[in-house]
């Protein structure tokens, strides 16, 4: 299937100051994908780019097959949700949704139709002749995402479009955009820097750090199979163990961490020993038990803290030589751990390896 | 805790206000009581009242000749500074322009220079390049005295307009003529409505800059100038009273209109 954009070796910089360094991305039509990375990794620039707001120093960028490196914004059928919303102050509901349709030359009644039907979309139909300043943030945020749809572009591009609003609010929306994509199947392009964002909406990730691709990938894969160790850090908390290979045997690695030996499998890594690897393991994959557990993993430990966090309790647990390790515990399973000594343990297979890429030098 | 002298400074205050009041408000007070006056001459007491003079007034060809030429000559000016102002501040925060500073400066001179300099030194630039004098060097003379008070107005403006709503428009599809005539001039309105008010009230008031630019034709305060040389009367009175009142109820309305504007 022929992509719906493309970027292809993409480099913008600012002066000396690179934004975007040699962005290769390619992505289906009616999928929802998130640039995702800290601020000042390239992301808005990346969206501008494509936007037509910004022009690539090199490189191409694609839309449905046409290069459209060079063409202004008002002749790219895409279209963009603004972080504050940018509704046009002096124009009512409606024109604003209308003004596009207005500028493709749509006659007046197909442009009442379709701005009636994307307000009920998102039950607005009894704003349409209110001014934006009469509305609330999230009423805000829904009309800049059906005035951005209303041409019908071929990507609809958002640039961290619910960062304005509450926590709450920003859940329901977060819903509220999954659904109105899955609805109309358009591509979506978001941007943000929360990752639990990304996560809940996205079916491809890309996460972005200092202008490069770090790693892309649907949000199950990122979560459990982090490329590197940025993105472990970045998405999801979790447990970075860097520990050094004693020996292989299968595929199974025996690695020496913090004083004690744990199991991992290093999967395509093949690694020798006296190697330096990274071993991710996420909370929630370790089990915290008063008797000693049957996992392949298992280390004896004390209980420094207790954080009760409602549907689970956050143990910080010290091991071997004194590093901490973070459980997540299940409810019910508190109340047999009412002693300081606790054994935690995992299965090899729930953790991931890393290279350490300073190792060698 | 209130002592006996904590008020001190506010009563002062007070005073001075209520002074300022009556210096400002009492002459005008008295030259619109005397446009009320029966008899030829201005003085204490007034006697008897009369609306006579205003009659007399608004059938004076003169006086309503001059007003019809002051009013043309603002419209015609206003519209010049009014489009030369807007371009300027738009030009002042374009990216990529250099010497916008120096631009600034520039749109701002004509009003800071003396209004004496100024008329003098268009009155030379006109016979330099020909150009006789009359109502096109009253206009341009106006104009160039308008567009510093356009151009800082719609640059207040300009400055507090989100960056993106350019863009939001571009991006649904608007050339850049599109995009300022259905984004930016409607969000620049209140404060053009205001400079243009502004520019009309200045325009109407100007006296020097008329007296060296103009023709025989005069303006309504040229009018008045020369009226009052023959000697005060109460006619005079009612006409600058009439002139009073038209103007602080346009003042007023675009102050009412800029504030409403600004309150959406
Ligand atoms: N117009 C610009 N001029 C100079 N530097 C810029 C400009 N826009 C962005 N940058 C720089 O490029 C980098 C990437 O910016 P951006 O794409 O906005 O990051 P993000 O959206 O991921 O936070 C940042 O370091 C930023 O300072
Ligand atoms: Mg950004």
């Amino acid at each position: 299937m022929q992509p719906v954009f493309q970027f292809d070796n993409v480099t913008k910089s600012y002066g000396k100051h690179v934004a975007v360094e040699n962005l290769n991305l390619s992505i289906e039509a009616g999928k929802f994908v998130t640039l995702l990375g800290p601020s000042g990794c390239g992301k808005s620039t990346s969206l501008r780019m494509l936007g037509g707001f910004e022009t690539p120093n090199s490189g191409r960028i694609l839309l449905g097959g046409k290069d459209v490196t060079r063409v202004p914004p008002n002749k790219r059928n895409v279209n963009i949700v603004f972080q504050d919303y940018a509704l046009f102050p002096h124009m009512t509901i409606a024109k604003n949704i209308a003004f596009g349709l207005e500028l493709k030359g749509f006659d007046n009644q197909h442009i009442h139709r379709r701005v009636n039907e994307l307000l009920e979309l998102v039950q607005l139909q009894d704003y349409a002749k209110r001014l934006p300043s009469e509305l609330s943030g999230g009423q805000r945020q829904r009309v800049a995402l059906m005035r951005a749809l209303a041409p019908d572009p071929e990507v609809l591009l958002l640039d961290e479009p619910l960062s304005a609003l509450d926590a709450k609010l920003r859940q329901q929306m977060q819903i509220e955009l999954k659904s109105i994509q899955e609805k109309t199947g358009k591509t979506f392009m978001f941007v943000t820097h929360d990752q639990e964002e990304a996560l809940t909406m996205s079916d491809t990730i890309v996460v972005m750090n200092k202008g490069r691709i770090e790693q892309m990938g649907d949000p199950n894969t990122l979560y459990g199979r982090p490329g590197s160790v940025f993105v472990a850090n970045f998405i999801g908390e979790t447990n970075l163990l860097r520990s050094t290979v004693v020996g292989t045997e299968g595929d199974t690695a025996a690695l020496s961490w913090n004083g004690v030996t744990i199991k991992a499998a290093p999967g395509g890594l093949a690694p020798k020993a006296g190697d330096n690897l990274y071993v991710v393991l996420r909370p929630e994959a370790i089990h915290c038990s008063a008797d000693e557990p049957a996992t392949g993993n298992r280390i004896k430990g004390k209980v420094r803290q207790r954080v009760f966090k409602g549907n689970h309790t956050s143990l910080s647990v010290e091991v071997g030589d004194g590093a901490l390790l973070n459980a997540l515990v299940h409810p019910s399973d508190v109340a047999q751990l009412s002693g300081d000594d606790v054994w935690v343990g995992w299965k090899p297979e729930t953790t991931t390896v890393i290279p350490d890429r300073h190792a060698h030098n | 805790m209130r002592n006996m002298f904590s008020d001190a400074p506010r009563t002062t205050l007070t005073a001075f206000y209520w002074a300022f009041l009556l210096y400002l408000l009492l002459p005008l007070t008295l030259m619109m009581a005397m446009s009320f006056k029966d008899a030829n001459f201005v003085a204490f007491p007034i006697g008897d009242w009369t609306l006579d003079w205003y009659a007399k007034v608004m059938q004076d060809k003169q006086f309503l000749e001059a007003c019809l030429y002051s009013v043309m000559i603002a419209a015609a000016s206003t519209l010049a500074a009014t489009t030369l102002g807007t371009w300027i501040a738009m030009l002042i925060v374009a990216e990529g322009i250099k010497g916008q500073v120096i631009i600034f400066a520039l749109a701002c001179l004509p009003a800071v220079v003396p209004g004496m300099i100024s008329a003098i030194s268009m009155r030379i630039f006109i016979s330099t390049i020909d150009m006789p004098t009359g109502t096109a060097a009253i206009i341009l003379g106006h104009t160039v005295h308008a567009v510093p008070f356009v151009v800082v107005m719609a640059l207040t403006r300009l400055r507090s307009m989100p960056g993106n709503l350019v863009d939001a428009a571009r991006d649904l599809g608007a050339d850049s003529v599109v995009a300022f005539f259905r984004v930016t001039l409607p969000y620049l309105g209140p404060a053009l409505v205001g400079g243009m008010i502004f520019c009309v009230l200045l325009s109407i008031d100007d006296f020097v800059r008329t007296f060296f630019l103009g023709g025989y034709r005069p303006t309504l305060p040229m009018l008045i100038f020369a009226k009052v040389q023959g000697g005060m009367s109460p006619e005079i009175n009612a006409m600058a009273t009439l002139v009073l009142v038209v103007t602080a109820a346009v003042g007023l309305y675009a102050e009412y209109l800029t504030r409403r504007a600004r309150t959406r």
